[in-house]
């Protein structure tokens, strides 16, 4: 483990990337404690204010200071992006392990089912879900997860294909053991490096689509300070305060980016060939 | 005057943990016409010290002393000097001929290549030239095999394109790195052959890299031993054979499988009904497509066994040795049902005609070693978890400790990881695991042939011993003629998926083989001279 930290910060990209998701973790944990304001105190008096010295990152449309809004709306934003992220590589991990395993009918029946799935854009398919679940931060992690399985089912499958080859898995099926093992235990800990770099980058995406289903009004509702839900409603006051609008999305960008490069690193450091 | 000479050369290679001494103070000369073996285990520094006269090492790679080419210093050589040194002046040929070769160029065109690049010679001479080179080779047909590609040519007929081309500007040095490894025990004695003829015919200076201390002994004038990176003898090959100096070189020599040193003693009781009897059993690999069968097409399936019987006796060994592909893996497979077969396998008196038949009795019975201990062992597992699964599935009161002593390992293994061991430890656990329900059949499957030769020879042991302790039988499955001859009760011999014969190991000293293939076999694989310990 810390060899495998050493590896991941000799990399410019894996140093980076832990610096940016250290900070976004810190945030996360202690954002409300730091932020100066709470984030639903108005004040009237002092609207679509530009940052100074009293409010770093300036005020929105009822007053509420928007730095203070963006560090309670971290928790949020970025662990239930997180969440969902799981949920879709527990889910593609089983299914993708488990195909692969089987082989043969079994695997081309869940693999084309799959494909099928693969070829809805996964913002529709989240959309279509939302819709049958109802307006909620619930039904948006349900959705979003189930939006990535497929392609974590993908990935997984290629990986688990070569492990299935080796002969601890021909060792463990002539010992008679059963599927369930085989897959959970001989199986999975060998391609969880592969899934754990695939999460990384997926938990950037996961975020970017958690704030456009908020921006389309189908994730959080107000008075969240969920960041996709600051920037749908920072964009009717575009014209009296640009800042509005630009802390949320360059928040976004961040933690999008930061995972990135994390993904980057972790994919280097895991590969011992690199 | 000699060809070659490596003075007092050392080499490090880089790693995190500083600098690792590969080779120590190494000093070689090969006179012309002089064949020097050099014999290592994995891992004693044989490969570097043939790309370090290549000069192809790596860019961090640390180096002392003086390699030379006649009287020229091979490393004060620039780029641009050694480029036109390598193939033109030492000649190279690889362990691998599959991999060698560049599968996108057709032979000829790779043979030409070199020619036309050393010796300045324009295409049409350059092909005219490569086609009598293969001529010279022995190869059948040379006009013909020039148009071929890699894999449309068989494993010997590769690495004898590989010979001629390291053989085609007339070098005045040739590497050979384990030429005859990869192939079959057969072939490997043809390439033995033919490289015989061509080294006394060129009189070329060749380093003849080996682990094979036998093979080494047939083909070398010189051998010189090499044991961590050190050179710890170094003599003519009768002088090494006849008195080994060196303590390291005695074990190797000992170690070597010699035929008529039987460890097995005593016979499986004779009238006892068969443990195991297989029943004209036959494997087919390739499945039909859907719309194939819906088309009624029939496709042409390949064949791993054809109607393969035999039986096993309780507390016998059976040996069964072919070249690769003959079907002996295909047989272990099918018998713990790993691949689907026809036929039927007669187990304590039930008969199993498929995978589903195989119930948990069988499954304790039947046990598997595999070759490979690396992809056996699961990589994430600590030894612990991987000898207590089949303890938690058959019940037994063994404990993981009593288990890890049984195969002469230390108890604190328990809490190793895989790559925590060296090879034969890992392949130890593995029998370990095979051992821990008490089967009444365990198959080997080639499991010492990924092993160093002293390694193996505990390995062999522990295998004796445990047989004897526990009268367990084995299907023993080898390509090593001379290993096989030293363990079975009897030996059964596969070729192209058919069993052609099936000998005691009593009749086979006595009368002899009668198939022609086991006799082809058996000149292949002469067993080892004698030396005086």
């Amino acid at each position: 483990m810390a060899e495998l930290l050493r590896r991941l910060l000799r990399t410019p990209q894996g140093l980076l990337g832990v610096l940016i998701v250290g900070l976004i973790l810190v945030i996360v944990v202690c954002g409300p404690s730091l932020a100066p304001y709470g984030p639903d105190t108005m004040a009237p008096r002092l609207r679509y204010r530009a940052p100074s010295a009293e409010f770093l990152l300036g005020t929105d449309q009822y007053g509420r200071d928007i730095l203070s809004r963006l560090l309670y709306g971290a928790r949020s934003t970025v662990i239930l992006a997180c969440l969902a992220t799981a949920l879709g590589t527990v889910a593609g991990a089983l299914i993708g392990t488990t195909s692969a395993f089987l082989g043969g009918r079994a695997d081309e029946a869940i693999m084309r089912t799959i494909d099928a799935i693969l070829s809805i854009p996964s913002l529709l398919f989240a959309l279509l879900i939302v819709n049958l679940l109802g307006k909620s931060s619930f039904s948006a992690v349900m959705a979003i997860g189930i939006a990535f399985t497929p392609g974590m089912t993908r990935v997984t499958r290629s990986v688990a294909l070569a492990v299935t080859k080796q002969d601890y898995v021909n060792a463990a099926i002539a010992r008679g053991e059963r599927g369930g093992y085989i897959v959970l235990r001989e199986m999975l800990p060998n391609v969880v490096a592969p899934i754990v770099v695939e999460m990384t980058i997926r938990v950037a995406f996961s975020v970017m689509l958690f704030a456009t289903l908020s921006f389309l009004g189908l994730g959080a509702q107000p008075p969240s300070s969920e960041w996709g839900l600051m920037v749908a409603e920072a964009r009717r006051f575009m014209h009296l305060s640009p800042w509005m609008i630009l802390w949320p999305s360059l928040a976004v960008a961040l933690v999008a980016i930061g995972f990135n490069l994390l993904g980057d690193g972790l994919r280097d450091a895991l590969n011992p060939r690199t | 005057m000699n060809v070659l000479e490596v003075k007092g050369y050392s080499l490090d290679y880089p790693t995190p943990a500083g600098f690792v001494r590969a080779l120590d103070s190494i000093d070689l000369a090969i006179a012309r016409g002089e064949v020097l073996g050099l014999v290592g285990e994995s891992g004693s520094g044989k490969t570097s010290l043939a790309w370090a006269i290549m000069r192809h090492l790596p860019p961090r790679a640390r180096e002392q002393g003086d390699i030379s080419l006649g009287s020229q210093s091979l490393m004060a050589a620039t780029e641009s000097e050694i480029a036109a040194i390598r193939g033109r002046r030492i000649g190279m040929v690889f362990q691998d001929p599959s991999t060698s070769l560049n599968p996108t160029l057709t032979l000829g065109q790779q043979l030409a290549e070199v020619l036309a690049r050393h010796r300045g010679l324009t295409r049409r001479q350059a092909w005219a030239e490569g086609e009598a080179m293969m001529a010279r080779v022995g190869l059948k047909q040379p006009a013909a095999m020039m148009h071929r590609y890699p894999h449309e040519a068989s494993g010997g007929e590769k690495q004898r394109v590989v010979i001629a081309s390291a053989f085609a500007c007339q070098p005045e040095c040739i590497l050979f790195d384990e030429p005859t490894t990869a192939l079959d025990v057969v072939t490997a004695r043809q390439i033995l052959d033919l490289f015989a003829e061509l080294q006394a015919e060129t009189a070329v200076a060749s380093l003849y890299i080996s682990h094979d201390l036998a093979l080494v002994s047939r083909v070398a004038d010189h051998v010189a031993v090499l044991h961590r990176g050190r050179l710890v003898e170094h003599g003519e090959v009768d002088a090494v054979f006849d008195a080994p100096r060196d303590d390291y070189t005695r074990r190797l020599l000992a170690a070597v499988p010699r035929p008529d040193h039987r460890l097995v003693t005593g016979k499986p009781a004779a009238g006892a009904d068969p443990l195991v009897e297989v029943e004209r059993l036959s494997v087919h690999y390739g499945r039909t497509p859907f719309l194939s069968a819906l088309a009624g097409r029939r496709i042409a399936q390949v064949a791993g066994n054809r109607a393969v019987s035999l039986s096993v006796q309780p507390g016998e060994i059976l040996g069964i040795v072919g070249e690769s592909g003959s079907g002996k893996s295909t047989l272990a497979r099918a018998l713990t049902g790993l691949t689907r077969f026809d036929g039927a396998v007669r187990f304590a008196g039930r008969r199993i005609t498929g995978r589903r038949d195989m119930d948990r009795g069988y499954r304790r019975d039947v046990q598997i070693v595999f070759q490979h201990p690396d992809s056996s062992l699961n990589p994430r597992q600590r030894v612990r978890e991987i000898l207590s699964r089949p303890l938690t599935l058959y019940g037994g009161e063994a404990r993981i400790e009593a288990l890890l002593e049984q195969v002469r390992l230390p108890a604190a293994y328990a809490e190793r990881f895989p790559h925590q061991l060296s090879g034969g430890e890992k392949q130890r656990v593995a029998i370990a695991r095979a051992f821990a329900s008490r089967p009444k059949l365990v198959i080997c499957d080639e499991i010492t042939s990924s092993l160093d030769v002293s390694v193996q020879a505990a390995v062999v042991e522990l295998l004796v011993d445990l047989q004897r302790r526990n009268g367990t039988a084995y299907l023993f499955i080898t390509h090593d003629l001379n290993l096989v001859r030293q363990l079975a009760h009897r030996i059964a011999v596969m070729y192209r998926g058919e069993l052609v014969e099936l000998l005691d190991i009593d009749d086979l000293s006595t009368t002899g083989p009668r198939h022609p293939y086991t006799r082809q076999l058996m000149d292949a694989v002469p067993p080892p001279r004698e030396y005086k310990s």
